[in-house]
């Protein structure tokens, strides 16, 4: 099988995955919709709690504080159903025909991955756009920007792989799909949705020790004071590390199915 | 649980007592639940987590005016509440959903049943489940510090307004399930329901809400029946803070409970 093989099968399932994800919108609208809808209403609710002598961040409006969260939360929502997909296609047979055809197995991986990349990529641009029309700002300008939108598609990578690994060892969609309330509550204990500065006790102890806070306080200092090659560098290293080790997992979840099945 | 409903069935084909048939209904998705509980583990452990998540995420929020407390758990825990509430109301559609799937639903319209009763059936079932996620998460929040200066008509409130909330989301759930009668319905029913609550006071007060969302937050029904849920956390009861909570309910239900009889009324063959 020659490179160039390898690749145009890989673009054709990776865009199989991207079609298979926009022709039902039930798959991305709630990735698109509720992380717009809970950084409307906190920037509502919250207009306040910036002008409290406590608040670790000078900002004008609460929803430049929550533009990292929403990219967060929309990609792991997206990439949860990239997994989901996975397994629907392990429940209807699709990867058995795959298999028994001459396509890599590596591919059947790589090519789901890149999809829900890809769909995380739009998916960024699409939300920083929108909080953009509605007066949100990046200090850190383009470089910022990129720098987002290549933090979703590796933490895109790096969930979805994890959701993979799930789906190739359970098969089920069901189990899949269960999976996202941990990921929610991932995201939820950390400083997605507010400073943890302002958390008190156990609960501020914990989200400050939370990789997720790890990866988004840097990625909020790109959007709300400048452009800092660290923070840039923090936030894309912990996703690429994180990413690796979970496509790690997947593949060897993948082995241990082909071994099975 | 088919088994329930069709002995009560083959005990009195002709004429099955209208109570008779809402109190089966109830009963096979209570027992449902109790079979597959993966169906009900994260309706109950959602609204735990939430009175949690946002008393801990949120806790200096309430040092802005207007909170009347100096602790979130204070002001989360109705909030959380009615949010298992809503869960427990999905569940009774995702129930209805199921069973017209399946084929159930279309052998219950075969039956010798008011289309009332199996609407009533359904909203019972709605409101028993909502009573164990109210009940956790009370529990949870006094655990975390709740303060309860309402006491027991406090408690009575919060109750009260949890089982609202699930009967007139159940009736709302019903009124879509019965339209597109697939389980699919189930997440447009889940972004509504999340866009009405959340477009509330749930997590602040309207005197610290700015914008556009203040004046959604004022006139929307979801505002009072907090206010009447989370009067015993943050005070005396007042009839003042009960009246419009349950005006709001009334006319919820009121309003979807009669989309929901002329929904189930029009699948009849």
């Amino acid at each position: 099988m020659s490179a160039s093989s390898t690749v145009a099968q890989v673009a054709i399932l990776s865009r199989r995955s991207v079609l298979g994800t926009f022709r039902q919108p039930q798959s991305w609208v709630p990735g698109f919709f509720f992380p717009l809808m809970l950084a409307a209403v906190y920037s509502s609710q919250f207009a306040k709690v910036v002008d409290l002598p406590t608040f670790p961040f000078e900002i004008d409006s609460f929803l430049e504080f929550i533009l990292p969260a929403s990219i967060l939360q929309g990609v792991a929502f997206g990439a949860t159903n990239g997994a989901s997909d996975l397994a629907a296609d392990i429940e209807g047979g699709f990867i058995d025909r795959l298999l028994a055809s001459p396509v890599p197995r590596q591919v059947i991986l790589v090519s789901r991955l890149a999809g829900s990349a890809i769909f995380a990529s739009a998916q960024a641009i699409v939300l920083m756009l929108v909080f953009l029309v509605f007066g949100a700002s990046i200090a850190g300008g383009f470089p910022a920007a990129i720098t987002l939108v290549l933090v979703g598609a590796l933490l895109a990578l790096g969930l979805g792989s994890l959701g993979c690994a799930i789906a190739f060892r359970s098969g089920s969609q069901e189990v899949v799909q269960g999976t996202f309330p941990l990921i929610f509550v991932l995201i939820f204990v950390s400083s997605a949705f507010f400073p943890t500065e302002l958390m008190e006790g156990w609960y501020g102890a914990v989200a400050e020790r939370n990789p997720m806070t790890w990866i988004i306080d840097p990625a909020r200092r790109l959007t709300i004071e400048e452009f800092a090659w660290s923070d840039a560098g923090q936030a894309l290293g912990l996703c690429a590390v994180f990413a690796i080790v979970a496509i790690a997992v997947a593949s060897g979840q993948q082995r241990r199915r082909l071994r099975t099945s | 649980m088919t088994a329930t409903v069709d002995r009560t069935m083959r005990a009195a084909p002709a004429d099955v007592g209208f109570f008779v048939v809402v109190f089966a209904i109830a009963r096979r998705g209570l027992q449902r639940v109790v079979r597959i509980p993966a169906l009900m583990l994260p309706a109950l452990l959602m609204p735990v987590f939430f009175v949690v998540a946002f008393s801990g995420s949120f806790s200096s929020a309430v040092q802005v005016e207007g909170y009347g407390t100096n602790e979130a758990v204070n002001w989360m825990a109705a909030w959380a509440v009615m949010q298992g509430a809503a869960f427990a109301g999905v569940g009774a559609a995702g129930a209805a959903a199921t069973d017209l799937e399946n084929g159930f639903f279309d052998r219950l319209l075969l039956a010798p049943v008011k289309p009332l009763a199996i609407v009533t059936g359904l909203v019972m079932y709605g409101q028993a489940r909502s009573l164990v996620p109210t009940t956790l998460v009370l529990i949870v929040a006094v655990l975390l510090g709740a303060d309860l200066p309402g006491g027991v008509p406090g408690v009575v409130a919060l109750y009260v307004a949890g089982i609202g909330v699930a009967t007139f989301i159940s009736l709302f759930g019903l009124v879509v399930a019965f339209r597109l009668r697939t389980t699919r319905s189930l997440s447009l029913i889940q972004i509504a329901i999340f866009s009405f609550m959340f477009l509330s006071i749930g997590q602040a007060p309207l005197v610290a809400i700015e914008g556009w969302l203040h004046h959604v937050a004022r006139i929307n029904p979801m505002t009072n029946i907090l206010r009447l849920a989370r009067q015993g956390f943050l005070g005396d009861i007042g009839w003042s803070t009960t009246w419009p909570g349950l005006v709001a309910i009334a006319s919820l239900c009121a309003v979807f409970g009669l989309f929901a009889w002329r929904g189930v009324a029009r699948l009849r063959p």
